[in-house]
Parts: structure tokens; sequence; C-alpha cells
């Protein structure tokens, strides 16, 4: 009875399709609302406060940072962004304030009778004002974070080519359908927080430093994350905590979209310079890569995600010298964070971009140009291990680019029409030895009726884990999927699995899923049925012996690790994709439609064929709108138009056949969730590319640059 | 201001301020599958019928609905029953916000006698927005609902 492999149908479709599925803001709640109360100014100091005396205050909830009994750092990697700002705000809409009250109407109109006064002072607002420190934000120089790591050596061939072109990437918003939306439960002056969220663990840490007592955390039903409810959650669970805290009553925040778009965390905007040398043939000899990205006012994640921009900066490609310099700085903007791919597409589309700029300078076909940079036996990736994964990358793109028919659809251009490919891998899991830092473990609990319960952090958030865990658990104790279920993430109740990001649940958490159920298994004896089964049950349960089984996270002797030489394996695992997009110019309008979409994935075993489908044809339309349609104007600090009609995103129309594929399927489950993100912009840049044979280096790419690059 | 109407066939009398949006009133009498999603009718997530036309509940005002029948996905499970099926098994839900917008959707197009071809499928959810499915298996679950 394996089911790991069988397209089980998800076991929260019924009750989404049906709309009895209560997500935070259908919870049953008599409360008070809260709102917050942000900076208009992007940098400076807070001078004055003003309660206009004529409004009545009375029965207004107010908190301000002095009700902060804890500390008042939201602490991800660093301890700089205050809850709630003291003195000085660094980007606009900033918290300052939070208000609370029955009444939605009361809570405007308060918010409309406070005035706060500052000190403005110049921001900085682009990565070009930062790296000139224009003002000191941070540290000596702006950097949250540099990296750089050289391999090989400088090649000494006479007569190569070079090239030197600067790519860049833009903010991208996660765009989850449910907004950011937090309750918290007063109950005898203990608090409970139920939300949105993807890392309950991440938000109790949070809290409890806020609060310096102990806090339990609740998922609910979650309507999309992609990155966006990873670390932001944190901020919005300490507004509603503290003014539960404060007002002794529930307390509910539910963003609306604007100040969702507005305030809330996006993908990092990046700038990439690849100079390389390489052969008239279109072998790489040297790479050097400058990276840029901007985090905006405060740490959060940016660290991690440089990390990431330097592990996939050059791909998988063979090359015999390698420079990476990175540099995660410091802006008046709100802060950017966790986006699905989480640094990888930005890199990615720098290195693929970069490999049809090659084959164009020598006048070569873009596929040629990969195939002779694919990497062998002996390649060494970017830090200095081998790279393992060279038979399974080969396959897939000569898969890829024989079924896709690629080469006939290049060689043969259309006017109107183009072709393009992306190569590429994404790592999952954590960067280097990140897993072992988080020391998951899983936990799994047999009850008297035979079924199972699975307790761990790992969430639910679309992407399926609510039906892919039970799938492993139950192939592992071979049971029908019925028989295992989850329990809610809750803090109080679940092993710490670690956070729901990065492609790890099915990966690591499910891997550590199947040793508890193995566990369990070798305890119960043989059984061959399910009646043995349930024999083998009740038998196990009169011996009183224990009835839970867990596991935690090893690392593998083989995985090795050196943070300041940047070296070893920066994955346990890659997934890998070839992705083919062909595109057609609408010579009226300059629209942009991609007209057929290849996603060639290789990600081991699948444990849900349908769910992985569905997870590749969503990334792969969040790559496209990446590409061809998401831009946030900002003017001075803000979010010009925080809206969906400013913000476009792709619809049905938009999208026309994605045909998905998996290949490799055996070994283990490789991490799928991201993979689909990082390959879609440079593919569809490269056709576009091939159609109007020029080069289409920042996205995203709207009819506007389509026009100009026509001219 | 008063205003009567009918959600799913009962009785309702909300006293509401005349610019208080549909979309909080029906979700403040129960009908939790109304989501929020934009406030700006951009997304469908809000979607209801009021006298028999689809709407976007955020879009519209109180007194808009005044002596109006409003149907919500609560008011029509048995009517829409196919139509679930055919998304759950066919891997049209996934994070599930948009969802109930959606077989609210396919429903209105499918009770017009909406042709079962993609590019017509694709082309009536233009009104609705989905971040997970990429709306390959929306479409697809459209396509094969049992009749
Ligand atoms: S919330 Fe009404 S259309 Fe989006
Ligand atoms: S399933 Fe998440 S928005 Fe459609």
């Amino acid at each position: 009875m394996g089911v790991v492999g069988e397209s089980v149908v998800r076991v929260d479709a019924a009750a989404k399709a049906d709309g009895t599925l209560r997500y935070t803001d259908d919870l049953a709640f008599d409360g008070l609302y809260g709102v917050v109360v942000r900076s208009e100014i992007a940098y400076g100091k807070i001078r004055s406060i003003t309660y206009d005396p004529a409004f009545d205050f009375s029965g207004i909830v107010i908190v301000d940072h002095s009700d902060i009994e804890g500390r008042n750092a939201n602490v991800v990697l660093t301890d700089d962004q205050p809850f709630l700002a003291a003195t000085r705000v660094r980007h606009i809409g900033e918290p300052i304030l939070l208000l609370a009250h029955r009444s939605k109407q009361r809570l405007r109109d308060a918010a409309a009778h406070i005035t706060i006064d500052y000190d403005a002072q110049e921001p900085v607002l682009s990565m070009e004002e930062s790296l000139a420190c224009k003002q000191r934000l941070y540290g000596e120089d702006n950097v949250f974070k540099a990296i750089h790591t050289v391999k090989g050596s400088v090649p000494e061939a006479e007569g190569l080519h070079s090239l030197d072109k600067t790519y860049t990437t833009p903010h991208q918003e996660q765009a989850y359908l449910e907004p950011q939306s937090m309750v918290a439960r007063y109950n005898g002056g203990r608090v409970k927080i139920i939300g949105s969220m993807q890392c309950p663990f991440f938000v109790e840490a949070a809290l409890e430093g806020l609060a310096g007592e102990k806090i339990e955390v609740e998922q609910a039903p979650t309507g999309g994350g992609f990155g966006g409810k990873e670390d932001y959650p944190s901020l919005i669970a300490g507004y509603a905590y503290l003014l539960c805290k404060k007002a002794g009553q529930d307390v509910k925040i539910v963003y609306d979209r604007e100040e969702d778009i507005a305030y809330t965390t996006k993908r990092h905007p990046s700038k990439l310079r690849y100079k390389s040398r390489f052969d008239s043939m279109g072998k790489l000899y040297a790479l050097e890569v400058e990276i840029i990205i901007d985090g905006g006012a405060y740490v959060t994640l940016s660290p991690v995600v440089l990390a990431r921009c330097v592990l996939h900066a050059a791909g998988f490609y063979d090359c015999g010298y390698l420079r990476i310099d990175a540099r995660a700085v410091a802006t008046n903007t709100p802060p950017n964070g966790a986006f699905r791919g989480f640094g990888a597409p930005q890199v990615l589309f720098g290195i693929e971009r970069h490999m049809d700029d090659i084959a164009r300078a020598l006048g070569l076909s873009p596929a040629a140009v990969r195939e002779r940079n694919l990497p062998g036996a002996d390649s060494v990736g970017v830090s200095g291990v081998p790279i393992t994964e060279h038979a399974r990358l080969r396959a897939l793109f000569e898969t890829a680019r024989r079924e896709s028919g690629f080469d006939a659809l290049y060689d043969v251009p259309s006017p109107h029409r183009g072709v393009g490919m992306a190569l590429f891998m994404h790592g999952a899991g954590y960067t280097g030895v990140g897993e072992s830092m988080l020391a998951s473990s899983v936990s799994i609990a047999l009850e008297s009726d035979g079924s199972v319960e699975i307790r761990v952090g790992s969430v639910e958030m679309g992407q399926g884990t609510l039906t892919a865990l039970p799938q492993i658990v139950a192939d592992a104790l071979a049971l029908p999927v019925e028989m295992v279920t989850c329990r809610t993430p809750n803090t109080a109740e679940v092993a710490d699995s670690g956070p729901t990001v990065a492609s790890r649940t099915v990966m690591i958490v499910g891997r550590l899923l199947a040793q508890a159920a193995s566990k369990l298994k070798t305890a119960l004896g043989d059984y061959d049925s399910p009646d043995g089964y349930r024999e083998a049950v009740t038998r196990y349960r009169q011996s009183g012996a224990p009835q839970q089984f867990g596991a935690s996270y090893e690392q593998p002797a083989d995985i090795l690790w050196d943070e300041d030489l940047f070296y070893g394996n920066g994955y346990e695992a890659y997934g890998l994709g070839c992705y083919i997009a062909e595109v057609e110019v609408d010579p009226v309008d300059y629209r942009v439609r991609v007209v057929r979409f290849d996603a060639y994935n290789d990600v081991g075993q699948v444990v849900n064929p349908m769910m992985a489908e569905g997870q590749v044809e969503g990334g792969v339309a969040q790559g496209i709108g990446y590409a061809l349609f998401e831009r946030l104007v900002y003017e001075t600090g803000r979010v010009r138009s925080p809206r969906f009609s400013d913000y476009t995103l792709p619809m049905a129309p938009d999208l026309l056949k994605i045909s998905v594929r998996f290949l490799g399927l055996e070994g283990p489950s490789l991490g799928l969730g991201e993979l689909p993100m990082d390959g879609p912009a440079a593919a569809v840049a490269n056709a576009l590319g091939h159609v109007l044979g020029n080069a289409f280096d920042a996205l995203p790419i709207t009819p506007e640059t389509v026009e100009e690059a026509c001219r | 201001m008063q205003i009567t109407c009918t959600i799913n066939g009962k009785v309702h009398r909300f006293d509401c301020a005349p610019e208080s949006r549909v979309l909080d009133l029906v979700r403040e009498a129960g009908m939790t599958s109304v989501k929020a999603g934009c406030g700006e009718g951009e997304c469908g997530a809000c979607s209801l019928f009021v006298n028999g036309r689809l709407v976007n509940a955020c879009l519209l005002l109180a007194p808009q609905i005044q002596d109006a029948e409003v149907v919500t996905l609560e008011g029509l499970q048995e009517e829409t029953a196919a139509i679930r099926e055919s998304f759950a098994e066919h891997g049209a839900v996934q994070c599930g916000f948009c969802t109930p917008g959606f077989v609210l959707r396919a429903y209105d197009y499918l009770s017009h006698g909406g042709e079962r071809s993609e590019e017509a499928i694709k082309a009536a959810l233009d009104g609705n927005l989905c971040r997970c499915t990429g709306y390959r298996k929306i479409v697809e679950a459209i396509v094969k609902v049992k009749s």
C-alpha cells in the first residue's frame, strides 16, 4: 500500500471548497480591533506625538514603545528592528503606536486625531546612495552583510573573449491572497496567539523576547505565504499581543490589501554584474560576479538571502575561476524578506541571462553554450566542493532540449515568436549547517483506535503539508492515508520541526517522520493486514509502552561547512530544473504572451504528483509574473498605489500551456516548493531576446520596455 | 440606516452606516465563505450573488442590497457539489482562499451554459485571482465537472 507517489486528494480540499474552513479573520471573535499608526517619513526623529484634545480618546487602547515590558526588538538574526519606534524611524510605515477599540469607525477617527511631528532627515533610497554612505544607517558602511569568495585561479589562456554585463531585478510582492492577520486571545492574564503564519516557533520566540513570558502560538489555516509569512507575522503578532495585554481583551489585527502591500516584506531587489571570459566555443574560463541586494531598513533575513544568492550565482556551470563579491545594504525603505526562491531567482536570472549573452556574442545557440559548460565529475562549485549532481543535470538538460524541440524552434526564428531556456538548480533546506542549528524534531502519536497523529510545527499554507506528511507516515507504516492526521501546529503541543520554508518540509521533516514511523513499526512487530495492524496496536497499547515516537535531525556525516571560508556543502541536496519558454510579441501593443511553457524538473521522489504539479504550475505563474507583470513603483521610499489594480498579477488568460514533467524520480525527495520560481524569468527574457534580438536585462519586461527595444 | 435583505433565503436586518461595505455585512452575518482579498474588485474572493447576478461584495455599499436577494456559497452547497468535488479531485485547491470565489464563478458560468473549452473558461475566469495554482488545474476542474 505505497501511498507515496500517489495523487491522493488533499485532505483539506473539501472544507476549502465549501467555504467552511475558518481562516484567522473567519474565527468567532468578540473583542477589539487593532490598528497600527505608522511613520509618515522615511528617515528621521520623532519630535512629538500630540493627541487632539478635542477628541475623546477614552476607551481607545493606546500602546507605544514604553508599554513593552520585555525587549523592544524583533530578533530575527540581529536585534536592530524595534517592534515600535521609540525615537527614530527608518522607513515610511514604521510602526510607532498601536490603537484598539471595538468599533472600527472609532478607531479610524482616533487615528485621524493623532499628530506625529518629526525632524526629518534626507533618506537613503537606493543601493547606490547607500554604498556611497549618503547617511550612515548601519555600521560603518551601511552593509548588513558582505560575502566574498574566490575559487580556482585566474586563467592563463590566451585570446579569450570577455563580456561585462549588469542585470537588475525588482521588488516582488508575495501577494498571498489572504492578507496578514492575527488574533490575540486573552485568558486570565495569559495570551494565546492565533494567526496566519508559516513558522509558529519563530513567532513564539519573537514574542517571548518581547513579552518576557511564555506564549502559546497556534497557526490558523493560512491562505498562502510564499515567504511573506515567514518572518513578518512575528511583528503583527507582537502588536496583537501588546494591545491584548494592555486591554485585557481579545484583539484582532487584519491588514487590508494596501497596508499589506505597502509595509510588509518583499523580495529583495538586486543589481548583478557578471564579468566573464570564455573561448570562441563559449566555454567559460572565468566568472566574476558582483551582487548587491537592497535589504531595506532593518537586517531581518538579508544575510541568509545573500548567502543563497552567492551559492546560486554561477548556477552549476563549470568554471575554472570564480569570484563573487556580494553585499546586502541598508536603505530607508520597508525591510525586504523571504519570498519563494529566497535570493536564487535574482541571481539565476543573472547567470541565465548571461549564458544567452555569451551565446549571442559568439553567434552560437544558447543550448550549445550551456552544454559546453555543463559540469562533469571533477567540476567544483562555488563553495569549493564537487558538483555531485552533474550526471542528473546533464540528463535533465538533454531530455528537455530534445523533447521540447528547442533547437528546431531556435534555428527557425519567426518575427514575433521566440524561444528561451533556463537551466538551474535550487538548494533544498537551510544553507550550510543551518539544518543542524535548527535541530528539528518530530513526533507521532499512536491513538487508541490505531490512527496516528503527526505532531510537528510544519504548516499547511496551500502547498499540501497536511496531505504529504500523512502520505509519508502512512507509507512507512503500510496504512491507508486516512489513518494518519496532523495536529494543528501549536507551540505548546507539537514538536519544533523548524520553520515551513526553504522546501524543507517534505525533504527534512518528511524524512524524520519516516524515521519516527519506522520506530513505531518496529515497536508494533510484524503485521501484514489492516486487521493484523489493529491487533498489534491493541497488544502494544496493553503493554503500557510509550505511545509517542520521535526523531531529530542529525547532520549527515559527509556534510561539511565552514562559514568563514564559505567552503563546503552549501546544501544537503539540490533540485534541478530546465525550463523552456516560447513567447509571442504583439507587434501592435507590444504585449508579450507566453504561448508555451515546458517545465522539466528533477526533485527526486515525488510524494504526490498532482500536488507537485500544482506547485510547479503556481511557481511558474509567479515567475512569469516576475518577468512580465509585477511592478512596484516606489516614490521617496513609499510604494505608489499599493493595490492589485496597479500591481498586476497574472490572471487565467495570461497563462497558456504550462506543461510539467518530473524526471529522476528515484532517490530521496529533494524539495520542490521553491525551484519553479527560479527559472521562468530568465527563460522568458531569453525567449524575448530571441524574437527581438535585444537584451532584456531588467525585470519586469513591460510593454513599454519592449516598445523601447523595438525602436 | 436600516437595511433589509435576504441572505440565503433568510431575512437579515442591518443597522449600519450607508457607506458600509456589503462584504463586511455578510461576513458579520456569518457568511465567511465571502473573503476579503483585495477590497477593490480585482480578485473575486468576495463573490456572491445579488438578485441572481454574480458580483464583488467589496464594491457594493449597504443601500445596494436593500430588499435584495443575496446568495453566498453557504446557500449553494447542493448546487455546487459537483463543482467542488471536481476542484478537489483535480488539484484545483491549494491555500483555498480564492476557492469559494472560483466555485461561484464556475457555477455561474456553467449554469449559464458556458462552453467547456479551456479558452472560454480562461476568459470567464478573468475577474478571479489565484496566486497559488497558476490556474491550470482550476480550468481543468471546470472542464471536467460531472453534469
Ligand atoms: S475582495 Fe472583492 S474583489 Fe477582491
Ligand atoms: S489556492 Fe491560494 S489563492 Fe488560489
